[in-house]
């Protein structure tokens, strides 16, 4: 299905730049191995997030915009991102450029007076998830995994952005893209290299993240929701595939603990997938994972 | 009401009136908020709300009512609600009628924040301080580096425990490098000109 999305050009965003980059080197690692194509786009700058637009709806617009036409001066049919923050954000963009003209004529009208092309709506915005899962498929990772995690029980956090909304991410509205409430490619990815996703009803709840700073107490109450409900399932590890809640997540984990008497140790999706893959932790950054993955799959990695 | 003689100075008025019919007309004028008038305030967003579940006074469906009524009254009781929307879009996902529920809320709270009915709340200083974050550093940003801004206004999240996790981590890794001084983009000064000038625009349907 590589054919669906062509030309694919991938926009890390800051997080996978920052404390997310074993998100990244791992997606790299996975990408490799399974012969998944893409370019990254260079010289991109912060998509704004969530932040951004409540504050100046024209800054909100221009910066995803940017990338968008970073992404067309090197001729990409896709732009894929890692960061469902930026997924959205990317798609939010593109949803109002195509729905008001006004919007779409000032925006170009400046990126012109930045010297970057115009944005067409030219271009479809999908995440690494669907990404691996649509161009490569869990059948034939199956066939090609070196060392498999059976019976290793998780609970994949997809975070609310990776579905959410349906209006810019078109999700249930065609078959590469996930089930808008209750998503499932990233649980048919783990389940190929022999991991068992539990039951998990805290996939797509939400972890505070815009409010960590403004409002730490219900963001921290928010987080904690998500970490019982997998530890309740008898899940020994919480998958991310949302570099922005795995952070608010693994940095607060001392603080939840202490309150909520919960803990769980995080591991991106791709991280794991890589080292199904045959990599090893140091390639994988495992080490810059700030909760303890290791003490659960060390007996995976003899 | 009218009624005949005394009675007419002590029945108070049952039907809601005499509100300001501009906020309306103001919201819909904007890009985020213009589906206010798609609603039918079924309350499909409020039943399903993150922000509502720890604030029972948080009601997207209530702040559409209200500001379409233009009853700025009710609005401004709202200050300590109006701005604790998470952005989890499960609202803008689910409304039947394509509402962009999220961001009329947001609509609704920059009218607020405007009209100097609401004084500013910590959410909003956040955002700004963001995309502070993001102009003065060369268009990107960092963890740290929103976290060490956050906390110079008083914003703190982290344990001294998990400080020193996430710095073990980073100097164990040598990502500490990266994210005390992310990359720039090249050509940032001119296009964070362009910039500055387009926030200025006041983009109205």
């Amino acid at each position: 299905m590589t054919e669906t999305y062509g030309k694919v050009a991938f926009y890390p965003g800051c997080a996978l730049d920052g404390l997310g980059k074993p998100y990244e080197v791992s997606i790299q690692l996975v990408a490799n191995d399974l012969g998944l194509k893409y370019e990254r786009l260079d010289d991109y700058n912060c998509c704004g997030a969530l932040e951004v637009k409540n504050v100046n709806t024209m800054a909100g617009f221009l910066l995803p915009a940017r990338n968008l036409s970073l992404a067309n001066r090197v001729k990409a049919n896709t732009v894929m991102s890692a960061c469902p923050g930026c997924h959205y954000s990317l798609s939010r963009t593109h949803y109002f450029m195509s729905k008001y003209v006004k919007v779409k004529d000032r925006v170009n009208f400046y990126l012109k007076e930045m010297g970057e092309l115009p944005y067409e709506n030219n271009l479809f915005m999908i995440h690494v998830v669907e990404f691996i899962r649509n161009a490569f498929g869990p059948e034939k990772l199956k066939a090609i995994v070196k060392r498999r995690f059976d019976g290793l029980k998780v609970a994949p956090y997809y975070g609310c952005l990776y579905v959410r909304p349906k209006q810019y991410l078109q999700t249930g509205y065609m078959k590469i893209k996930d089930d808008p409430e209750r998503p499932v490619f990233m649980d048919e990815l783990l389940q190929s290299i022999g991991a068992e996703p539990v039951q998990f009803e805290a996939k797509v709840m939400c972890c505070g993240g815009p409010h960590v700073y403004s409002d730490a107490e219900t963001s921290m109450h928010l987080e904690a929701r998500i970490i019982k409900e997998a530890v309740r399932n008898g899940a020994e590890l919480l998958i991310t595939d949302c570099p922005l809640g795995h952070v608010a997540i693994e940095t607060n984990m001392t603080k939840i603990e202490k309150k909520y008497g919960v803990r769980i140790s995080l591991v991106y999706f791709t991280q794991l997938l890589a080292l199904a893959l045959g990599h090893s932790p140091e390639e994988v950054m495992l080490d810059a994972n700030i909760t303890r993955p290791m003490d659960v799959l060390k007996k995976y990695l003899r | 009401m009218e009624v005949d003689g005394t009675w007419n100075a002590f029945i108070i008025d049952r039907t809601q009136t005499g509100f300001d019919t501009s906020v309306w007309d103001k919201i819909a004028s904007t890009v985020e908020g213009n589906t206010i008038s798609l609603c039918w305030q079924c309350g499909t967003c409020t039943s399903g709300c993150t922000a509502r579940e720890y604030d029972p006074n948080f009601s997207p469906r209530r702040f559409i009512d209200l500001a379409r009524k233009g009853d700025k009254q009710s609005l401004q009781e709202l200050e300590s609600s109006l701005w604790r929307c998470f952005s989890c879009q499960k609202c803008t996902h689910r409304c039947p009628k394509g509402v962009l529920v999220e961001e009329v809320v947001h609509a609704i709270h920059n009218y607020a924040l405007e009209e100097g009915l609401v004084r500013k709340d910590p959410g909003t200083k956040f955002d700004e301080l963001f995309l502070k974050a993001v102009m003065d550093n060369g268009g990107r940003i960092s963890e740290l580096l929103l976290g060490s801004m956050a906390a110079k206004y008083g914003m703190v999240s982290l344990s001294l425990k998990d400080l020193i996790n996430v710095s073990s981590a980073l100097l164990k890794t040598g990502l500490i490098k990266t994210v005390m001084n992310p990359e720039k983009v090249r050509n940032w000064e001119k296009i964070r000109k362009v910039l500055e000038n387009a926030m200025k625009e006041e983009i109205k349907l």
